[in-house]
């Protein structure tokens, strides 16, 4: 067992390694930031002071072998643009994105499940008809666009719910619902085709002929074993949602790690797109981590097989 | 109907009455003339803590929508003067244009009750690490305490654009800080709790989120009238108009096109744009290329003739731009003003026939980025198609489409902008003159004009040296200038004095404390 987990921590920080490389690649690729911090018609002079500011004028190799020598020391960095500490700014940033992630995953948890279990229960039928248009709109809308709807509705027209910004309960609402929603069709799609696996199995079949009532055969035989890869797909959803709920974030002014994220993205400002994708990614491969090593605890095949 | 007045209901009155005014007199009331009320911005780009200090203005014009709150300059543009003396009372130059001196003002203090000296003055121009750092290293030889009232600059030559480099935005440079407090805080410190000597003091701050600034009743020029200023970073555009129509906020920065639009229909809202030294104009690459159809005056006038610029006014900005005359905005100094070219597509057809392109010519890719290259590059292409120039329209991403066009690497017609503070002399010398960093070629006599005006200490000469360049450039339609965009904001109903507009040139609400709300 000791040996299965050092291996898959092994794993982890090839993949981290792997992660970092990439990012750091791939943020360069989109250009100088240079040319975003000034105002068009600066001087060469100008931008090539800010380049020398922020390293940018070495080579890339030694770039990256001093951002690996800073993370090792758990430095992620500094903000091109804030001129703060990026690990700071996150940290700054994620309560809101949890707030917002929590809320939003109840959301689709609570319309995704019992959609999905009444989808199955009733295949083919109207209700399963709906729940397949749920899922098709929330899946296929995009979220700023919902967003900028619901703003419209309750904000203007209605007056009901604050427009955008964060700070008590009302504020949440319209983005978790809008970030949700996409979430929810997700988890009703996997709900619904996992149930009918499950509702079709012997030891199912069994509960019903030892004449145990179809409500019972549902909540409490199909549903518990049906929800186990819907947890699993909303752990990794969660993490989503605290780490790249971009656009909802942006639309709602919700002060969050996605709008962070976009503001890095706009303002070219590599350490924190660096920071917050090898922090998403830290995120997801503790998951898989952890998840992995419960599978193996509970089924010692796993060991052996890896 | 007449009110019952029994003796009973009379002594009720007169104890609820007392009453009243037992709590009127405990309830404390803010004193005469006292910051009062708040004031919330939805402001469309994120507020960086770099925008605290003003050694860091990368020559852009937005760190001043804060700068203007919590510092002040020696000298700064103010309503109805470009080079208001601020914390300086005067200066003088000298007459070989090499010294500078500034004689501060009795009274001004920091937020921290320390008053403003002319160390600080020192200090401040010496940690300053901005945009013209470079420039002002190489011509500033010195800068002398001569008392603590006055501060006297030494130039290496005669640097006739100093005041333009030193007392506009075009850097921060002439903004104080407290030296004390920075020496004792250091320069992180100071982004996190800045001290100024400006209107508003520093209250608190989320990175990106919000900024909430207090007003300071020091202040020398006048006591605020607004007691909280509070700008709230709201990224998209449709939300900030959502926040202004349900009174979340009361001023929203940019809105555009239809959305300024329903702006103007919604009730108790209005439109306020502001301009600055933002302009457009079209950039013909290949004209220095004998061969090509660009190459002929008669080509780049047709051009000039065949775009509809108050069109293009009306169809993105609402008609509340300026059409420009010239790539050199109306506003800069030294600005030499040419006739507008009037919207005559018979004549540019006419033109073109005579230089051969009878039935018009493929003209290869128009570049520009994708905010202006789209809302001002869509509709130039229609309008020169009409005519005959068939361009494509190439937006690129606003980085992508600089760079490439500093490095050269773009060939064909390009959507130029830029807002970039400064004087005629400054836009020439990066579009214009030979060596800038946007120019693909260049006429020998602007070089050599150029040249001349570099050191002129003489503004009479100077401006007659830069007009002659202007009119070089415009008798051979070197360019197509296109319109000096405006900036569209929204104002809701309890705003009194919103500040937009009153100093030339700037975008935002200033100065801070001149705003003020309705009464209640």
């Amino acid at each position: 067992m000791k040996r299965f987990i050092v291996k898959r921590l092994g794993f982890a920080v090839i993949s981290l390694f792997l992660l970092s490389l990439t990012i750091f690649v791939f943020v360069r690729v989109t250009g100088d930031p240079a040319v975003l911090l000034v105002e068009p018609g600066a001087s060469a002079a100008d931008l090539e002071a800010i380049r020398q500011q922020f390293g940018l004028d070495r080579p890339l190799w030694v770039q990256y072998g001093s951002f690996l020598a800073h993370l090792a020391r758990g430095d992620l960095g500094q903000s091109f643009y804030y001129k703060t500490d990026v690990f700071e700014l996150y940290l700054s940033r994620l309560p809101s994105s949890l707030l917002l992630a929590a809320v939003a995953m109840t959301f689709s948890l609570v319309i995704g499940i019992p959609t999905g279990v009444v989808a199955a229960v009733r295949v083919n039928g109207w209700w399963d008809s709906a729940g397949k248009v749920f899922a098709l709109l929330g899946l296929s809308l995009p979220s700023f666009w919902v967003g900028l709807l619901m703003i419209l509705f309750f904000s203007v027209y209605l007056g009901w719910l604050p427009s955008s910004g964060s700070g008590t309960v009302w504020h949440v609402l319209m983005p978790a619902f809008a970030l949700g929603w996409y979430f929810a069709a997700a988890h009703m799609r996997l709900t619904r085709s996992s149930m009918l696996e499950v509702l079709g199995s012997e030891y199912v079949k069994l509960a019903r002929l030892k004449g145990l009532p179809e409500a019972l055969v549902i909540a409490k035989h199909a549903l518990k074993n049906a929800l186990i890869p819907v947890l699993t797909l909303a752990g990794i959803n969660l993490v989503l949602m605290i780490n790249v709920a971009v656009v909802v974030e942006t639309v709602f002014a919700w002060p969050g790690i996605g709008r962070l994220l976009y503001e890095g993205i706009a303002f070219r400002d590599f350490p924190v797109v660096q920071a917050i994708v090898l922090l998403g990614g830290a995120m997801i491969v503790a998951v898989n981590l952890v998840v992995d090593v419960l599978y193996a605890v509970i089924d010692p095949r796993i060991r052996y097989e890896r | 109907m007449s009110r019952p007045t029994t003796p009973g209901l009379i002594a009720a009155r007169r104890l609820a009455l007392c009453g009243l005014v037992a709590v009127a007199l405990l309830v404390p009331t803010p004193a005469p003339g006292a910051p009062e009320g708040q004031l919330t911005w939805a402001v469309h780009v994120s507020v960086a803590p770099t925008w605290f200090d003003p050694a860091e203005t990368p020559g852009i014009l937005t760190p001043f929508m804060i700068l203007y709150a919590l510092h002040d300059g020696l000298v700064k543009p103010m309503p109805g003067n470009a080079m208001a003396p601020s914390l300086a009372e005067s200066w003088s130059a000298s007459r070989d244009g090499l010294v500078y001196e500034f004689v501060l003002r009795k009274g001004p203090r920091f937020h921290n009750g320390e008053p403003v000296t002319a160390e600080d003055v020192k200090f401040s121009f010496e940690r300053y690490r901005g945009a013209a750092a470079a420039t002002f290293k190489a011509k500033v030889a010195r800068v002398e305490v001569v008392d603590p009232q006055r501060v006297r600059f030494v130039l290496t030559q005669p640097w006739p654009d100093f005041m333009t480099f030193y007392a506009t935005p075009a850097t921060g440079a002439a903004w104080i800080v407290p030296k004390k407090y920075l020496m004792a805080v250091g320069d992180e410190g100071f982004k996190k709790a800045p001290i100024g000597a400006g209107p508003y003091r520093f209250t608190s701050f989320r990175p990106g989120v919000e900024l909430v600034l207090e007003a300071f009743e020091s202040y020398w020029r006048t006591t605020p009238s607004v007691k909280t200023l509070v700008f709230r970073v709201i990224p998209d555009e449709s939300t900030r108009l959502a926040a202004l129509a349900r009174g979340e906020v009361d001023i929203a920065y940019s809105i555009t096109g239809a959305l300024a639009e329903e702006l103007t229909r919604t009730p108790g809202l209005s439109l306020q744009p502001t301009h600055f030294t933002f302009t457009t104009w079209l950039v013909f690459t290949e004209m220095w290329d004998p061969k090509s159809p660009w190459h002929d005056r008669r080509v780049r006038l047709a051009v000039n003739l065949a775009i509809d610029r108050q069109g293009i006014n009306q169809a993105a900005y609402l008609g509340r731009s300026k059409l420009a005359l010239s790539f050199i905005p109306q506003a800069m100094e030294y600005f030499w003003a040419p006739p507008l070219y009037p919207f005559d597509p018979k004549r540019a057809q006419q033109l073109l026939a005579k230089a051969g392109y009878a039935s018009g010519f493929e003209a290869g890719e128009l570049f520009g980025d994708t905010v202006y290259g789209v809302a001002i590059g869509e509709p130039v292409v229609n309008n020169l198609q009409a005519v005959g120039i068939r361009l494509k329209l190439r937006p690129l991403e606003r980085a992508a489409f600089f760079s490439q066009y500093g490095e050269k690497k773009l060939h064909g017609v390009l959507l130029s902008g830029s807002g970039a503070p400064g004087n005629a002399a400054t836009r020439l010398e990066a579009y214009a003159v030979a060596g800038g960093r946007y120019v693909y070629g260049s006429y020998p006599e602007v070089d050599g004009l150029f040249a001349e005006q570099a050191n002129e200490i003489n503004t009479r000469v100077r401006t007659q040296v830069l007009t002659k360049m202007q009119q070089i450039i415009h008798e051979r339609a070197a360019f197509a200038p296109i319109i000096e965009p405006a900036f569209l904001n929204g104002v809701g109903p309890r705003v009194a004095v919103h500040g937009l507009g009153a100093i030339a040139n700037h975008a935002y609400s200033a100065p801070y404390e001149d705003l003020r709300v309705k009464a209640k």
